[in-house]
């Protein structure tokens, strides 16, 4: 049996209407919103309904781990020995963000699978129960071929990724000796490119954080009160515009990275960001001027209004507004010191006069805060994963240092201690986080490809990773 | 009779529970004019109830659709005493705001009056049913103590719209201006400046909604993988206002501000002190136009607003670059400024700075702003006999700071306006709890017997 022969029952179950596309909408249906805290029993049931019998049937022990921290959602790690040298492992989200129904095109459910044409729309298709679906169906394809994987593979599949993976490190780190393993390769987010796969090798941490005014109770009379009373929404709209310009540059130094080295500027040369089909037009304007676009997102800070709120939107009333809000996140690479966010921001208020303006970490289901982190692209692990996918594709496969979004590599890079690696399976138009989330059924296609081609890769003696050449 | 016994006899009125009785018949129609199934109840206020009382002073009342579709009906009655007597045009809402039934405190609701201790608690004692109550009382016990004359004619228009907006008034005034030939206005309505100040105001300020959007984008997008090259509306339109307002609450352009305050205005505003009473907010002495008193701020010169702020899901956040953001803006202005130059300037003003895609929209039509100047000959009048009844000058405002369709009697009638509330600050107009004060009420029954009185003695009168 051979690599191919892997790889034809991989795209065989993923062309079986009944094999991938039947599990992938069993998997949406259960509503895993883990910025909803009533739906951690959705959460619950994902892990034991669905992913402990896909990976029990693969010969994998799993154990459900309650999160350390109360009310937020559980995690599996499933674990195959096979007494080899090496372990890897692997990581999959089964959470996802909240559904936005009704907000969806042709008033889609978020929880209802459904193609049309290449696309297939559902709450965390893209992100990222498609992405760990995919793994699942590629190692069982190895096993069915093989019999073996050649190597040991533990999975994590958490469950609130969303919500800022809140107690997967501490989990980790309290049972070290269960998650331990070599190295670390998995699936999440988005290509840079549709057309060519791409590894990502970090990560933009995330902060959230609120900028608050809160000036009095209640609305008042705008007739008789207005030019008595500041209006909070004016006073937030002039702090912000000290931030950041109207151009999308961080005007407040404490919020920016250190320049952007020579290696990572010429791992970046060879990345472009193009507009793909269905995604948006980009604003070359936009951010820090004087960086490429791929410098910018996957190089450079940037700081969002996520969302801002001042009075009744919906239904404006003749009062000024009591409080102005805004949401806001600041997404960093590594060297940012990210420890210091909220006191250096309230400084820059401070000193610039809005002192009244109020800098928080944000709370609840919009809490969020990731570390940046990164694997060097010179590890032997980052060359070997992209060998492997260079054997499927033939071409050269590109290395981004780390992604735009945010995801939880400090776990292996400060827990662990790991070098990590990533294959995205998404792309960039995909609409994570937003209404009419979907992915591209030939893109997924193809990445049952390559994950299959890895895992294979993996468990060949003519090709396995050779845990000297690290130690070298 | 004699002008005291006029005053001694309406507080007899009060004393004696006719106020009471006149006021709790109206309190008890409930006719809001926010909710369309409330609709027959504004007919009937004006068939029912204003019609006959109206009848037994001698007026002959016809009641007109609003010219508007949707529009609310519009009573007019008319007194005339005699064709070469001067003639006094007033005005009163029959209609109110919802009732909020359930949101009353235990034991008082919208639709019956009740009374606790020296508040009068029901929808509309306070906007608009208790001071047409009180107006029409005085003009009745003038009429009684000069033996069935005034003095004056009167047409008096009642409207029942108010409280949407008052569609159809200004076609309406327009179209019927015979009917409303009159030599000076005189109606009531908002609260006084405090509880305890008698209050005479000559106008308004204006009011003018717009919309400044900025739709960049269909839907939003991740903010980790497009963070950095997707322009974010949210900051776009925080810089495009800052522009506009600075964080002071200054206006920044020079075509939203108003004339330099007349000396006059200046004099009477000098007179008056706002806020500072018991359940009021806190004035911020910074905000606003640098070098004027708070009352100049708030009577006379302009304000800008955001009413409303929104980009993304502020409920509910997520991690994404919010495709689009709005505010509602919205400006407060004094007479001689014309809101038609709001748009145009801003627009102007944001094409030069380069935020051509921030899009503005009318909300809706604007109310203009209006103004007697106090030092003019109907002014002085009214403040002579409010000064008079009241052993003390009232407080005068040139204009109140909210917003009253005022211009369609100063402006398409081209009649002096005088105004001389009866309500309160605190009186929970447009919320749960409305309510008047039984002194105020008193003591406007006694301010308006004596100005309806000297109207009717023609020595001093400033007629044209």
């Amino acid at each position: 049996m051979t690599r191919q022969h892997a790889i034809d029952a991989a795209l065989a179950h993923f062309d079986d209407p009944e094999g991938f596309f039947a599990d992938l909408r069993a998997r949406v249906a259960v509503p895993t919103e883990s910025q909803n805290a009533a739906r951690l029993p959705d959460c619950y049931a994902y892990l034991e309904e669905e992913m402990r019998g896909a990976f029990e049937a693969l010969g994998y022990a799993c154990h459900v781990y309650d999160n350390p921290h109360a009310g937020c959602g559980p995690v599996l790690l499933a674990h195959r020995d096979e007494g080899a040298d090496l372990t890897v492992l692997g990581y999959g989200h089964g959470d996802t963000v909240l559904g936005q129904e009704g907000q969806w095109k042709d008033n889609l459910d978020p929880w209802r699978l459904t193609k049309i044409g290449d696309k297939v729309y559902g709450r965390g298709t893209a992100d990222n129960k498609a992405q760990h679906s995919t793994h699942l169906a590629a190692l069982r394809a190895v096993l069915d071929t093989r019999g073996n994987l050649g190597f040991n593979h533990k999975f994590i599949i958490e469950t609130g990724e969303e919500n800022g993976s809140k107690g997967l490190k501490d989990l980790v780190a309290l049972h070290k000796d269960a998650f331990a393993a070599d190295c670390y390769f998995a699936s999440d987010g988005p290509r840079f490119d549709v057309a060519k796969p791409n590894l990502t090798l970090g990560n933009r941490g995330a902060f959230n954080f609120d900028l608050v005014l809160d000036l009095r109770d209640g609305g008042h009379h705008s007739g008789n009160w207005g030019g008595l009373l500041a209006n909070p929404g004016i006073i937030l709209a002039s702090a912000l515009a000290t931030v950041i310009d109207v151009k999308g540059r961080i005007l407040v130094p404490a919020l920016l990275p250190p320049p952007i080295t020579d290696k990572v500027k010429a791992l970046l040369g060879d990345v472009t960001r193009e507009t793909s089909t269905g995604g948006p037009a980009i604003d070359d304007d936009w951010g820090e001027p004087g960086l490429t676009r791929a410098e910018k997102v996957y190089a450079w800070n940037t700081f969002e209004i996520l969302a801002m709120k001042t009075g009744n939107p919906d239904n404006p009333v003749h009062a000024i507004p009591p409080r102005a809000v805004a949401h806001c996140q600041l997404r960093f690479v590594v060297g940012t010191d990210w420890q210091n966010i909220v006191p250096n921001l309230q400084a820059h208020l401070d000193a610039a006069g809005f002192g009244i303006v109020k800098v928080r970490p944000s709370t609840g289901g919009n809490a969020a805060f990731f570390h940046a982190a990164r694997t060097d692209p010179d590890h032997p692990w980052a060359e070997w994963v992209r060998a492997a996918i260079e054997r499927s594709t033939g071409e050269k496969c590109r290395m981004v240092p780390n992604s735009g979004g945010s995801i939880c590599n400090d776990v292996f890079q400060d827990v662990l201690g790991i070098p990590f690696v990533w294959l995205p399976l998404s792309y960039t138009g995909c609409s994570q986080h937003a209404p009419n989330e979907h992915i591209l059924w030939s893109l997924t296609r193809e990445g049952m490809e390559l994950v299959t081609g890895v895992y294979w890769d993996l468990g060949d003696p003519k090709t396995a990773y050779r845990m000297e050449r690290n130690a070298a | 009779m004699t002008r005291q016994a006029v005053i001694e006899s309406l507080e007899q009125y009060f004393d004696d529970g006719g106020f009471w009785t006149d006021l709790s018949r109206r309190v008890a129609i409930k006719s809001c004019s926010q909710d369309e199934p409330f609709r027959p109840e504004l007919y009937r206020y004006l068939k029912d109830e204003m019609t006959p009382y109206l009848a037994d002073l001698g007026f002959v009342s016809e009641i007109f659709e609003n010219p508007k579709p949707g529009g609310q009906p519009i009573l007019v009655a008319r007194r005339q005493e005699d064709d070469d007597l001067p003639t006094l045009m007033t005005y009163g809402h029959g209609d109110v705001v919802r009732g909020y039934d359930e949101q009353w405190r235990d034991g008082i609701g919208p639709w019956e009056m009740k009374k606790e201790g020296e508040r009068w608690y029901g929808r509309g004692t306070a906007d608009n049913k208790g001071q047409h109550t009180i107006n029409l009382a005085a003009l009745k016990a003038c009429m009684d103590a000069r033996g069935g004359k005034l003095g004056y004619n009167v047409v008096a228009l009642i409207e029942t719209g108010e409280e949407t907006g008052s569609p159809g008034l200004r076609e309406f005034c327009r179209d019927h201006k015979d009917l409303f030939k009159a030599d000076v206005f005189i109606a009531s309505d908002g609260p006084r400046l405090n509880a305890l100040r008698p209050t005479v105001y000559f106008g308004s300020r204006g009011v003018f909604n717009f919309t400044m959007l900025l739709d960049l984008r269909d839907g939003g997008h991740h903010s980790g993988n497009w963070g950095g090259l997707l322009a974010n509306p949210g900051v776009i339109l925080a810089h495009a206002i800052s522009t506009i307002v600075d964080a002071k609450g200054k206006i920044l352009l020079d075509d939203l501000k108003p004339e330099p305050i007349s000396n006059s205005v200046r004099e009477a505003l000098s007179k008056l002190t706002v806020g500072g009473m018991e359940g009021d907010p806190e004035i911020d002495p910074d905000w606003g136009e640098p070098g004027l008193t708070a009352e100049e701020k708030v009577f006379g010169w302009n304000t800008f607003e955001i009413l409303a702020f929104k980009t993304g899901n502020p409920d509910n956040p997520v991690n994404a670059v919010p495709p689009k953001a709005f505010a509602k803006c919205h400006m407060r202005f004094v007479a001689g400024f014309d809101p038609a130059v709001v748009l145009p300037a801003v627009r102007k003003h944001l094409d030069a700075l380069g935020y051509d895609n921030v899009t503005l929209t009318p909300d809706r039509e604007f109310m203009a702003a209006t103004r007697l100047e106090p030092d003019t000959p109907w002014a002085k009048w009214a403040i002579s006999s409010l000064t008079r009844t009241a052993g003390e000058e009232p407080a005068v405002l040139p204009n109140l700071g909210g917003s009253l369709p005022n211009d369609c009697f100063a402006h398409i009638l081209g009649l002096p306006t005088i105004w001389v509330p009866h309500s309160y600050p605190a009186c929970s107009q447009h919320a749960p709890n409305e309510h008047i004060l039984e002194p105020v009420s008193r003591s406007a029954l006694r301010l308006m017997g004596g100005l309806f009185w000297d109207l009717g003695e023609r020595d001093g009168l400033p007629l044209q």
